[in-house]
């Protein structure tokens, strides 16, 4: 399917090469990858997603720059107490309540409301509210961000790495390797993600990990990391396994044996780059998952432990003064959503540039 | 030993004031057609209407043997009822702290220095279920709670013969000091020494008398039969219940007990506070008994002023510091804590329903006395000084707090702040609600510090001293005391209290020894006593807030009346 102009496309080579020749141009040739690159750079919308992910990650590594330059607040440190100076006068961060006694019966000055947006009327802190402790919104929104994005990336990198390595061993040598690895993989794929997530996050945010000489706390985000890691594993090996049995059929595979070319070369040097185009595409579609499935467990308090900030756990503070601070939940979520948005566009569009017919899917 | 969710917890007032005088008086007056009847305990509104809707907090069990939740001990109020009862008067008007006779003639003849209690049934009383109601349905029923492993089980220790079901609960099959009569009707209870808090104890739901063919094990669908104006025609755990007329209960047949004007009480059980409010808000339902949520507080506050009643209640949110653990056996360390916490700052986190407290005793007993002055207004450069002083600075802390539920968890990360700042090196350690106490209840998880709270199982100062802070009663497992606070002189001066005779339990004398014993605890800084609760009763208009009767720990559903 070839389109004109600054449209999307779906070139393939061929459809590419003919419409060189058309030109008069001479044909020339190019490795899939200059290909996949000259299809991704025609998909604005694509790349608009990654310009997207690309500032949202750079406005979150910039946090602390925040802190020290404009609001002055660290995310954990609680300001129940203070005030700030707008227009010349001092606002409380945390409105005051109280009860008093009158013949008996309680009189409730109500409070506890949270200050609201302040758009730098109180010189850069609370520029967006403060939380229920009077932290400032935006230094959390960004720490926040910079643990869900973490978590996301290094758990979908490591979820890549074991499933690239898994489905090799299986595909490559079948039988009671693949069988055992192809079990390991069903016994996961039969638990939902979010369930399987949060009954490893709960017994791990207890006591911690401490195996195989690994020693995390429970409030480590590792354990949060190796927690979603684990639970994505199949999702991404089990297509991998049924491309590679396909590949190891292949003559390719077939003349490197012949050649005396050993297993582990073979896995690694001619099936793995055929399927590296496979791996990109889902490796990109999966950190949206793992993000998502972060936000989802810390949200149910499997995830990243108080008082360190992810984008879950602030939605979970705010849920309860939606009504009068629905800052505090209502960013987080405006966060998430852009970013997995941007991922996914993103991850779409890479796909259609590697391989225009591929149906690379994360289904779970 | 009653803890309930902090935000799941909607009942509630006490404004308990002492147990001296049996005043009456005052009384709710009900609109319309309405009609009122005197007791001796107040003024009964009987205005009868078929049905009652209500939200309620969701609960542990339904069964009176098993329950420690305040939202079923407001339920077994009017279904329940025990040898004795506490008044169904509003606090305000009455004394609602008063033990008054249930199923008993009277409250009790108290004979043998104070160590045998002789009761008599009324007569011809029977269950709703049809079966007449004997005495030896109180041995079962004591029995049942110790073959159920009943929370309530402690608070028999004192009995007679009750060792045996003490070291073997489920094979319990007799207990020698309770000695009964089907025939003549009467119940003798014989005590190892005198215990100034019995009568209290005969009035709480786990002695609650049940059938003897009331099976030893959990009965919900429905509960077992009931001896109350109501009984409990239905439960879905987490869902729903129904109250219905007890068939077989007479008019009037327990003074002070109300013979109820709702035919059917219907319950929608939530946890979720706002869903809870928005049904009583449009209607729907006419009564809240869960607390209104904080954040819509100033709203609904605002918008439905004479619907909404606040109540003071007898309970206290603190810190406990373990001081068998460093830093806090320090003395040093639990000072600086205590000057380190803004009291008033954790109010405001509660959206104003709260109290500052620094007694542990709530204001609403006779035996409290309020420290004057404040022995630790809030000093953090004190604070610091301390902990240089105390040599801990730089100690790795761990702070324990419920972690589903926002407040407590909130609490707890500004605890976990405070405690930072004076120089501890403090970590957060939430865990979920479900086993939060049983885990700090385990010496093993060896807790430093974390967030705790306790309401009220009755009105008397062993509930809490005894309890919580009494180095008597601190166990390996299921410990409720975990600051492992053991201070000797005082350990003693509660015994000698718990043990005096009921006539001597509210001399002003004994009361001033309850109010030194909570002066030597802040004197120790055994805890860090922050607040006392307000809760919130959300009426519908179609319901007469004027009716609304709160007594020491609950509204009274079977009064409520319509406009």
């Amino acid at each position: 399917m070839a389109t004109t102009g600054d449209e999307f496309t779906l070139d393939t080579a061929a459809e590419l090469a003919a419409e060189e020749g058309s030109a008069g141009k001479e044909i020339q040739g190019r490795s899939p990858w200059a290909l996949a690159w000259r299809r991704l750079r025609r998909n604005y919308v694509a790349l608009g997603s990654l310009a997207v992910f690309i500032l949202v990650v750079v406005a979150c590594l910039c946090a602390p720059l925040y802190v020290s330059h404009v609001s002055h607040i660290p995310p954990n440190e609680v300001r129940l107490g203070d005030s700030v100076v707008k227009n010349g006068q001092k606002v409380p961060v945390i409105s005051n309540g109280h009860t008093k006694i009158v013949n008996g019966v309680p009189v409730i000055q109500t409070g506890g409301i949270p200050i609201g947006a302040q758009y730098g009327a109180t010189g850069g802190a609370y520029f967006l509210g403060a939380d229920e402790l009077g932290r400032d919104v935006v230094t959390r929104l960004l720490y926040g961000g910079k643990n869900s994005l973490f978590i996301g990336v290094t758990s979908a990198a490591i979820t890549t790495i074991v499933a690239v390595i898994l489905a090799l061993l299986a595909g490559y040598f079948g039988g009671a390797t693949d069988w055992v690895i192809s079990r390991f993989f069903d016994l996961i794929w039969a638990f939902p993600v979010i369930l399987l997530g949060i009954a490893l996050g709960t017994a791990l945010s207890v006591n911690g990990f401490h195996h195989f000489g690994i020693n995390l706390s429970g409030s480590s985000l590792w354990i949060t990391i190796g927690v979603v890691a684990f639970v994505f594993i199949p999702y991404i090996g089990r297509p991998l396994r049924g491309q590679i049995l396909a590949l190891r059929q292949r003559e390719f595979v077939e003349a490197a044996t012949a050649q005396g070319a050993g297993p582990i070369r073979i896995m690694f040097t001619e099936v793995l780059p055929n399927i590296a185009s496979t791996v990109l595409v889902l490796f990109t579609l999966i950190i949206a998952a793992c993000i998502l499935t972060e936000v989802g467990l810390s949200f149910l308090g499997a995830g990243v432990q108080a008082p360190n900030p992810s984008w879950g756990t602030m939605i979970e503070e705010g849920q309860n003064q939606l009504a009068t601070a629905p800052q505090i939940s209502l960013y987080a979520g405006l966060a998430i959503a852009v970013t997995v948005l941007a991922i996914n566009i993103f991850g779409d569009g890479l796909r259609d540039a590697l391989d225009p017919r591929a149906k690379v899917r994360i289904e779970h | 030993m009653k803890r309930v969710r902090s935000v799941a917890i909607a009942t509630v007032v006490a404004a308990g004031l002492a147990l001296v005088v049996s005043a009456c008086g005052g009384g709710s007056s009900s609109g319309g057609s309405s009609t009122t009847s005197s007791s001796s305990t107040g003024t009964l509104s009987t205005a009868t209407y078929p049905t009652l809707n209500v939200v309620w907090g969701t609960t542990d069990y339904m069964d009176p043997g098993l329950s420690y939740r305040l939202e079923s001990w407001q339920l077994f109020q009017d279904t329940y009822l025990g040898l004795v009862y506490k008044a169904h008067v509003s606090c305000l008007t009455g004394n609602c702290t008063k033990i008054m006779p249930g199923l008993a003639t009277t409250i009790g003849t108290v004979t043998n220095g104070a160590k045998t209690y002789k009761f008599t049934l009324r007569k011809g009383l029977k269950y709703s279920n049809g079966e007449p109601i004997k005495a030896s349905d109180f041995t079962h029923t004591i029995i049942r709670d110790f073959n159920m492993q009943s929370p309530g089980i402690g608070f028999f220790s004192n009995i007679v013969g009750i060792g045996a079901c003490e070291a073997n609960p489920t094979k319990c099959k007799s207990i020698s000091g309770i000695v009964t009569d089907d025939k003549a009707g009467t119940i003798t209870i014989n005590l190892n020494t005198p215990e100034s808090d019995f009568e209290y104890v005969l009035s709480i739901p786990f002695t609650s008398v049940v059938p003897g063919s009331t099976p030893n094990k959990d009965t919900e669908n429905p509960p077992p039969a009931a001896n109350g104006p109501y009984y409990i025609a239905s439960y879905n755990p987490s869902k729903s219940f129904v109250l219905k007329r007890n068939p077989n209960w007479t008019k009037d047949e327990i003074p002070g007990i109300p013979n109820g004007n709702p035919d059917v009480i219907h319950g929608t059980m939530t946890d979720d506070l706002a869903r809870a409010a928005q049904l009583t808000a449009s209607g729907q339902d006419e009564y809240d008994e869960d607390v209104l949520p904080t954040d819509q507080l100033p709203h609904y506050k605002s918008k439905y002023p004479s619907q909404i009643k606040f109540w003071t209640n007898p309970s206290t949110y603190y810190f406990f510091m373990n001081q068998r653990l460093k830093p806090f056996n320090n003395l040093k360390v639990r000072q600086a804590v205590n000057y380190a916490i803004n009291r008033q700052q954790l109010v405001n986190l509660r959206g104003g329903l709260g109290i500052q407290t620094w007694n542990f005793l709530p204001p609403v007993y006779p035996q409290y006395k309020k420290i004057t002055p404040n022995p630790y207004p809030y000093n953090l450069t004190k604070a610091k000084q301390l902990i240089q002083q105390s040599g801990m600075a730089g100690t790795a802390v761990k702070v324990y707090t419920i972690g589903d539920v926002s407040v407590d968890l909130s609490t707890a990360e500004y605890l976990q702040g405070q405690l930072n700042k004076i120089g501890l090196k403090a970590t957060l350690k939430p865990l979920a609600g479900a086993n939060y106490f049983t885990i700090m209840g385990n010496q093993q998880t060896k807790a430093q510090i974390g967030f705790t709270d306790w309401f009220e199982d009755f009105p008397y100062p062993t509930d809490w001293f005894n309890t919580l802070l009494n180095g008597a009663t601190i166990h390996p497992v299921h410990n409720n005391n975990y600051g492992n606070v053991s201070i000797p002189a005082q350990n003693k001066a509660m015994a000698q209290l718990a043990a005096l005779p009921p006539s001597q339990a509210l001399s002003p004398s004994t009361n001033a020894k309850w109010a030194a014993i909570d002066k030597a605890m802040s004197d120790d800084a055994a805890t860090v006593p922050y607040l006392n609760g307000i809760l919130t009763s959300f009426f519908s208009t179609k319901l007469d807030v004027a009716c609304d009767v709160f007594d020491d720990n609950q509204d009274d559903i079977a009064q409520f009346c319509q406009k």
